[in-house]
């Protein structure tokens, strides 16, 4: 390695400089959970104006300029995240693993002061020699022994799992940058018992054309809302067909909140609903079809949907149509506003003379369609990073023991948990606990 | 279930009562050394029992909603509390001191304070689940965070414990991963080459001095270590309940992260924990240092599990309550 790069490596490995990326990310973290994300530029307009400022700098131009309103896919921010990959690499290559060598070397001890020099040491009769190794085997300490010296050790363990941990964040944030450059997002609204394509694609990396088939299509055999008794929503189902470029249908699977749809690596996930339109009946004209439009109260209260229809040819005369949800309920308003009737799907009403048959509200299912090739790598990741934070917890102990004459020295030491070790020490050289 | 509603209401109050003579057990013991054996025990038993109050109010209510019961925020308040009862018996059963609860009681003793007598009676009952929240990671997810929470939050006040007591101290801290002490003391490395060079028989002559107790670990020790083990729980479990939530989104809505208020002040808080733990292997930061950075964590740790809420609605939200 060259000067410059020896230089660039041990600031990477440094511990302070990880600790000062740590907390870095942590209060830079804060400002996206402060500062709402993803508004239009209006909205920061009208919440940080430019007078008077807020805390006296935070203007909505700032706010663009910096980036605040993307906090999390900002150069600075991401390059931030690189730094920790590239800090988390370096020191395990540079730092943990030659650490790690230099563990599970071993040795006895030579001379007592050695053993006395120790965090924890005491002095036994000798005549307790054989005592001792039985309680330390039977702590699950591993046991090397020659005529006068001892060496015991346990949870090696403990100083590997450091390792885990380091390797497998670095193998998160790789399935993470996989994911944005190869995967796919898309979203469809489809009323029950249409057809569509996937077209509408939020998000797409670099390389992932391959994994969302251009010529799939969705059918949207039913949807439909489970209400309570107490009429609460309970669960959204959609029964969804995949249907290959000839119409065949390739996988047929009723979804619903956190039940998706698997099929050849692309998710479909039940990710939100509508009401899209009203079917009915004058008289005994065919059956018409008018779509529902939400329309948001300016009080903010519950979402309805309505329409307005016709009762005259000429277009004249009119009623209005309100859905409150997928329950069945009808409401129909004059256009004075006065309520006219409230009714059920399937029944039949008189208005302005003419017979009115409600035949169907129709809902429409909001999928969200999601491929991610970083998942597995991501989930690999998750569980090495499991097992190597509670391997982390292990405390790895070391004892040793030198007889001289009629005398036992026992001396030991231990990484993280020096109370218990006391503690356990104690106990197997019964010695009275002097904690407190 | 009216039977049920009344234990429960009986159940949260000695619940209550329990913790706050335990608390009041543990200081009398702490000011009068001599009466220690016993008050300290009584103090013990008298969490031990709360712990199972907790526990069995928390499963009445799972056999009265048919689901485990973390839905709202009078629960999850129980559920955290019954985890930081367990983690101080840990920490005393582990340890064999006596001294955290001292410290550590009103932590519980608050929580459940507020859950009992200052939550509102219509935020105490429990709500039907919404259908984002109905799986079987809900109940992975959600108490395995609330667990973390526990353990964070005692470790977090025996860090600030160790700062008062210590104050005014020189301080010399023990216990980190590499389990070398970096600010030179007795705790010397052993020598390698001692294993070859050096005959021993010459060494018998002159007899080192012998040791029939080992050296006393002091209060600040103790509390430092004990604190740096309940934080070193805490921090995989938290690590464990963040994953098995990112799984969770992932399966749900298939995202594993998405930057969500809760999502990212777990994250804040791991990495502040995340710090302390190498603040206690980095040379000349040791001592105080890490303490503070823990006391820090503790204000962390409640904006995650509940300034959020003051945040932004959505899935992680338990409401308002004020």
């Amino acid at each position: 390695m060259r000067a410059w790069q020896r230089e660039v490596v041990s600031l990477l490995a440094n511990l302070k400089f990880a600790i000062a990326l740590l907390l870095l990310i942590a209060i830079f973290s804060i400002l996206g959970t402060v500062i709402e994300q993803g508004q239009t530029v209006e909205f920061y307009k009208a919440n940080y104006p430019l007078q008077p400022a807020l805390f006296g700098f935070l203007t909505y131009e700032r706010i663009l300029a910096w980036g605040l309103d993307r906090v999390y896919s900002t150069w600075w921010f991401l390059t931030l995240l690189l730094l920790f990959g590239a800090s988390l690499i370096s020191c395990t290559i540079y730092r943990q693993i030659p650490l790690l060598k230099v563990a599970r070397r071993w040795f006895f001890v030579q001379k007592p002061q050695t053993i006395l020099k120790l965090p924890y040491a005491v002095t036994v009769p000798a005549s307790r020699w054989s005592e001792v190794m039985g309680a330390l085997e039977k702590r699950g300490y591993r046991l090397w022994q020659t005529d006068n010296q001892f060496y015991a050790s346990k949870g090696l363990v403990g100083r590997l799992g450091p390792i885990v941990v380091h390797a497998s964040i670095v193998l998160i944030l790789i399935g993470a940058i996989g994911g944005a450059l190869g995967g796919v997002t898309a979203q469809a609204m489809i009323p029950s018992g249409e057809t569509a394509a996937v077209t509408n694609i939020t998000q797409a990396g670099m390389f992932s054309k391959r994994w969302l088939p251009q010529d799939w299509r969705i059918r949207v055999n039913r949807f439909w809302i489970a209400y309570s008794e107490k009429g609460k929503i309970e669960q959204f189902y959609s029964d969804l067909s995949i249907l290959d470029r000839e119409g065949k249908e390739l996988d047929r699977q009723t979804i619903s909140v956190n039940h998706p749809l698997r099929f050849r690596g692309v998710t479909f996930y039940q990710a939100s609903w509508d009401i899209s339109k009203l079917r009915f009946q004058f008289n005994r004209s065919p059956i018409l079809e008018l779509p529902l439009s939400p329309l948001e109260a300016a009080s903010g209260g519950q979402k309805v949907w309505g329409t307005w229809l016709p009762t005259k040819p000429d277009l004249s005369e009119g009623i209005s149509v309100i859905v409150p949800d997928l329950q069945g309920t009808v409401l129909i308003f004059a256009p004075q506003g006065e309520l006219l009737h409230t009714t059920r799907v399937g029944e039949t009403v008189e208005v302005n003379g003419i017979k009115l048959k409600l035949v169907e509200v129709v809902g429409a299912t909001g999928l969200q369609i999601k491929a991610d090739p970083g998942v597995p790598i991501v989930y690999t990741g998750f569980a090495l990073l499991m097992v190597g934070v509670v391997m982390s917890y292990i405390s790895y102990s070391q004892v040793w023991g030198l007889c001289q004459g009629d005398i036992l020295y026992v001396g030991g030491k231990t990484n993280r948990a020096h109370v218990a070790f006391h503690q356990e020490l104690n106990s197997i050289l019964a010695v009275p606990s002097n904690i407190e | 279930m009216v039977s049920l509603t009344a234990l429960q209401q009986w159940l949260d109050n000695t619940s209550f009562a329990l913790l706050f003579a335990a608390m009041l057990f543990y200081w009398v013991g702490g000011a009068f050394p001599q009466g220690w054996q016993w008050l300290g025990l009584l103090g013990r038993s008298g969490t031990i029992i709360a712990n199972l109050t907790l526990a069995t109010l928390l499963l009445a209510r799972w056999l009265e909603a048919g689901y485990f019961p973390l839905s709202n925020l009078y629960e999850s308040l129980l559920f955290v509390a019954w985890s930081v009862t367990l983690f101080q018996l840990l920490a005393e059963g582990l340890t064999q001191s006596k001294i955290v609860g001292i410290f550590t009681s009103p932590l519980a003793t608050g929580i459940v304070a507020f859950a009992a007598l200052k939550l509102p009676e219509a935020m105490q009952k429990a709500e039907p689940l919404v259908p984002a929240l109905k799986s079987n990671w809900l109940m992975m997810h959600v108490s395995v965070m609330l667990l973390s929470y526990g353990a964070l939050m005692l470790g977090s006040v025996l860090a600030l414990a160790f700062l008062v007591v210590t104050w005014g101290q020189e301080v010399q801290l023990r216990g980190n991963s590499l389990g070398i002490s970096l600010n030179g003391s007795r705790q010397q490395p052993i020598q390698v080459r001692e294993m070859n060079g050096g005959s021993s028989n010459t060494l018998l002559l002159t007899r080192p001095p012998v040791t029939p107790t080992p050296r006393q670990l002091t209060l600040g020790e103790i509390l430092d270590n004990i604190s740096y083990r309940m934080i070193g729980l805490g921090f995989p479990l938290l690590t464990i309940g963040i994953i098995a939530g990112g799984v969770w989104a992932n399966e749900a809505w298939g995202s594993y992260w998405s930057w969500d208020p809760k999502e990212t002040w777990s994250l804040i808080t791991w990495l502040v924990f995340a710090a302390y733990l190498h603040m206690r292997i980095t040379k000349g930061w040791q001592g105080r240092k890490p303490a503070i950075l823990a006391t820090v964590g503790l204000g962390v740790v409640w904006t995650c599990y509940l300034g959020v809420n003051f945040l932004g609605k959505g899935l992680h939200s338990y409401g308002w309550f004020l």
